[in-house]
């Protein structure tokens, strides 16, 4: 065939020109050898057999010399931008990308970037990247996710990325790197954030304005308030509404306590005890329906700490110091979401502190996500000490940043131990255990810990031990608490 | 941690599984053997009868073993021939870090009596150490019988020949009917048409042409609508040219090997004609498919990072798929040092893995330059063998683009070519400047299978 070609006997544009019409009439079951007169000689007088040769001879030209056109508008993706954090090291990749094959759902791939970003780290970007919608993701992955917006959207100049955000280039920000940026003025210079916030805010659909609000409970102050009411009064979005009113409790700027705070005050009562040193503990009356259960549950998501603690005419710190805790565990559940939504710094850091003693721990990871890490820390490690609670749950009280010293000396540590000794023990028995106190603790604790669990029986290759084994090698160049 | 013998001989099915392993507790069989560094798990890998090697590993503290071997026994000789060589230490067994892949089969382990000693279970005869070391001596042969057995061998042979060639005569009036019935219609209905002239191939012993044509409709189908009638006239075309190719020389080996069946790792090791390579490899990629037939396609592409030897290697095995799925042999982006056996064929590219050394990190040999200019690597396999269907290359720089339909493409930097990509690419494959790439062409699109880019080393798409 291609000394055909060579030959100059025939012209590949002669061979190319009858290619057309030979496919057609092969596509409406015509014989085509007629078509290609050319190949005359070669083709020969019996029909049937011209056909064959036409077909492997027209299948040699189009397989080689036919490509499929490119279209003229072709678009190039910018680059993947580099991150402000590092990559983890080339030989941990395998290991990262273990623990996130383990992980089966999005929740518990998050739960290894966070605790990577909190290091100091950042995943490569063959192993993991974020979503354009992926809210979750830690700020520092912002360009990524703006890049995946990018791709999806077909756009053909990269936006503006960086830390100066004005009304002005608002629009010129991929939302991922404005919402970096909104996070980065807000530390700098709250009321310069909540003045851009004020005048771009109008024009952001109401899933963005939840968004954008939500960034305002850092340095959340007073100067906020007119704001937040105007936001509480006249936003067009429901959520949004109830997310500023709710921010506007925080301050202490309750709205005015409706006809509901009389009855939900009414499943409750305040009594006196003790003969010498008298005091107030409010008594929870159990109530009696299913219907009761219900619309308890109804009054008290409606309101807030201030206007509850009012109509029991108490203050709100005095509600939280009354309140009979570990009676009731769906009154206490409502009371711990108030003081979340709707209680102040200071109310929250009493509540915490009490339930902490009360052996209640499970209400602080309700409580947790608005405490700073190193109370975090604090009380995920007084968990472990006085209330003997397990490694996943001290995980969820402390979070990302969490850097505990000496885990496995905690009750929690010595149970893992024992239970793993046990004869019966099978290959994935506390996996989750095992992964939670990877995450958990500081870098010399995991050293510590890996040696004392392959002390104690456990395979050093353990894929349970994965999370030990990355947090022990990876360095920790992450802000410490 | 040790164990005696007598263990492997108690784990054992039957006397034929100890036979078996017995055979195989020889040095030669095993690459990559090594233990953790606490001694309780061992693992090594070992050659089989297919093109990869099997991946075997044991935890000593109960005998718990995985082999992925398609073997029904439990353990398989494999794991008795791991075991026996550390029970009688005929290799040693360095400790190492314990690989991802075992390390991956230990978290998927049910309970701690994966491995009861056989003998509990079912007693399945008497089994026996020492009749399985002996090795049978050879019966000597009658020269009359040889000679009988050679005349019926080459009686088959006639046979079998006889059989492919009327096979292929039908082969040829089917082509014929459908250009006949109009292209438009066959390729509305390729999967039944296509698998109706399979079943004649398969029973006129043309096994390997039959698997390709039952998967030449899914070829078909990934094109676009508008390209599918030139896709079927170069599918049925190259079918022609076999056929043809096959009546000229149904001796030859390697057009054999694209009809009927392929040698044996046997025939292929003591072949003197089958070229032997020494050299460093990069593991570029691994596809598992399971075709239409039943059976699942495992296929290594190898990289060769030396001057010497052909470009890229290619382990190909089939196995059953109700063999269950079967773990990976090799990781991708490892290197190592390793002899291979090629196939004998004008473009050697499939292979068989002779004796490997474990993964070498000092291997750092930087991918080797394409070996000329990109129109030649695209059709040069096609001079020698016109019906090849899958041709690999090395692409030089270039990037990823899309069209407005949001289909990929691959665009040299000197824009001296713009070839489509057989499905997505999404994520950072499409986000970087490719500096290099390991690609295969076929079917007029490019699956590109690692890429070397300025984040490191890169997996292709799926």
């Amino acid at each position: 065939m291609t000394e055909i070609i060579e030959s100059n006997v025939i012209k590949p544009e002669a061979i190319f020109d009858a290619m057309g019409a030979v496919v057609t009439r092969w596509t409406m079951g015509a014989t085509a050898a007629s078509a290609a007169s050319f190949w005359r000689a070669e083709l020969g007088d019996d029909p049937v057999e011209a056909e064959l040769r036409l077909l492997a001879l027209s299948s040699q030209f189009l397989g080689a010399t036919v490509m499929t056109e490119p279209p003229s508008a072709l678009r190039v993706l910018p680059d993947i931008p580099a991150l402000a954090l590092p990559i983890v090291p080339e030989t941990l990749r395998p290991l990262v990308r273990r623990i996130l094959a383990a992980g089966k759902d999005a929740a518990s791939k998050a739960e290894l970037v966070d605790f990577l970003a909190a290091r100091g780290w950042t995943t490569h970007p063959a192993d993991w990247m974020p979503d354009a919608s992926d809210e979750d993701a830690p700020d520092v992955y912002a360009a990524w996710r703006d890049w995946a917006a990018f791709a999806a959207a077909g756009e053909l100049t990269p936006r503006q990325t960086g830390d100066q955000l004005t009304p002005e280039n608002w629009d010129d920000f991929w939302p991922a790197a404005r919402k970096a940026a909104l996070i980065g003025l807000r530390r700098r210079d709250p009321s310069a954030a909540r003045a851009l916030l004020e005048a771009k805010f109008g024009s952001e659909n109401a899933d963005a304005r939840l968004r954008l609000l939500s960034l305002l409970s850092d340095r959340l102050s007073g100067d906020d308030v007119s704001f937040l009411e105007s936001l509480a009064a006249n936003d067009r979005a429901p959520k949004v509404k109830a997310l500023a009113t709710s921010m506007l409790a925080r301050l202490g700027h309750g709205p005015a306590a409706g006809d509901d705070i009389a009855e939900l005050a009414g499943f409750f009562s305040v009594k006196t005890k003790g003969l010498l040193r008298r005091s107030r503990v409010v008594h929870i009356e159990t109530p009696k329906t299913p219907a009761q259960w219900q619309r308890r549950k109804a009054l008290l998501d409606g309101t807030d700490l201030t206007s509850f603690a009012g109509a029991l005419g108490l203050a709100p710190q005095d509600l939280i110091g009354a309140w009979d805790w570990n009676v009731d565990p769906a009154a206490d559940a409502g009371l711990i979401k108030l003081i979340s939504e709707t209680g102040t710094d200071a109310q929250l850091a009493q509540a915490a502190a009490i339930i902490s003693e009360h052996d209640a721990t499970g209400l602080i990871v309700a409580l947790a996500p608005r405490l700073a890490p190193a109370e975090r820390t604090r009380f995920a490690a007084a968990g472990l000490r006085a209330h003997g609670i397990g490694f996943e749950m001290a995980q969820l009280i402390a979070g990302p940043a969490a850097r505990l010293d000496d885990p496995m000396s905690a009750p929690a540590g010595t149970k893992l131990l024992a239970e793993l000794r046990r004869d019966d023990a099978k290959p994935s028995d506390y996996a989750a255990e095992l992964h939670a106190l990877g995450l958990l603790a500081a870098q010399t604790a995991a050293r510590q810990a890996l040696q004392r669990l392959t002390g104690a029986g456990l395979l050093q290759g353990d894929p349970r031990l994965d999370m030990l084994r990355l947090n022990a090698a990876l360095d920790d160049k992450g802000e410490k608490p | 941690m040790a164990i005696d013998l007598k263990a492997v001989e108690q784990l054992a099915t039957d006397q034929s599984s100890l036979k078996a392993a017995a055979g195989l507790a020889k040095p030669a069989k095993w690459s990559g053997v090594g233990g953790s560094q606490d001694g309780a798990l061992i693992w090594g890998e070992c050659a089989g009868s297919g093109a990869n090697p099997y991946r075997v590993m044991a935890d000593l503290r109960d005998l718990g073993n995985k082999c992925t071997c398609p073997s029904r026994k439990f353990p398989c000789k494999h794991v008795l021939g791991l075991l026996w060589l550390n029970a009688e230490s005929i290799v040693p067994f360095a400790p190492a870090e314990t690989p991802a892949w075992v390390s991956d089969w230990l978290g998927r382990r049910r309970g701690t009596s994966a491995a009861k000693p056989a003998s509990a279970a079912a007693p399945a005869g008497e089994k026996d150490l020492r009749t399985a070391r002996i090795a049978e001596p050879e019966a000597a042969e009658d020269p009359k019988d040889a000679a009988r057995r050679e005349a019926q061998a080459a009686k088959r042979n006639e046979e079998t020949e006889r059989a492919i060639l009327d096979a292929l005569d039908a082969l040829e009036q089917w082509i014929g009917d459908q250009l006949r019935l109009g292209l438009s219609g066959f390729i509305d209905d390729a999967t039944a048409r296509c698998r109706r002239i399979a079943a004649r191939l398969v029973d006129g012993k043309a096994a390997v042409l039959a698997g390709r044509i039952d998967e030449l409709p899914a070829r078909l189908l990934a094109l676009a609508a508008g390209d599918r009638p030139r896709g079927a006239v170069v599918e049925l075309g190259k079918l022609v040219l076999l056929a043809r190719a096959f009546r000229a020389t149904p001796r030859d080996a390697e057009i054999r090997r694209a009809v009927a069946t392929s040698e044996t790792r046997e025939t292929v090791l003591a072949d003197p004609q089958a070229p032997r390579v020494n050299g460093h490899w990069e593991v570029l990629a691994e596809q598992v498919q399971t075709r239409r037939d039943g059976l699942v396609s495992q296929t290594t592409w190898l990289l060769n990072l030396t001057a010497h030897g052909p470009r890229f290697a290619m382990l190909l095995d089939f196995f059953p798929a109700s063999a269950g799925r079967r773990g990976s042999v090799f990781t991708p982006g490892e290197r190592f040092r390793a002899e291979l056996v090629f196939y004998p064929s004008q473009q050697p590219l499939r292979a068989l893995l002779v004796r490997r050394d474990a993964a070498d990190e000092t291997l750092t040999d930087e991918w080797p330059a394409p070996d000329g200019p990109i129109s030649d690597a695209l059709t040069r396999p096609l001079l020698a063998e016109p019906w090849t269907i899958d041709i690999p290359l090395l692409l030089p720089r270039g990037r990823i683009a899309r069209d407005d339909a949001g289909h990929a493409w691959w665009r040299a930097a000197d824009d001296t070519a713009t070839l489509p990509i057989a499905g997505s690419v999404e994520g950072l494959l499409a986000g970087t400047e490719v500096m290099g790439a390991a690609a295969i062409w076929s079917g007029n699109r490019l699956t590109i299978l690692a890429a070397q880019t300025p984040w490191g080393r890169i997996a292709g798409h799926d």
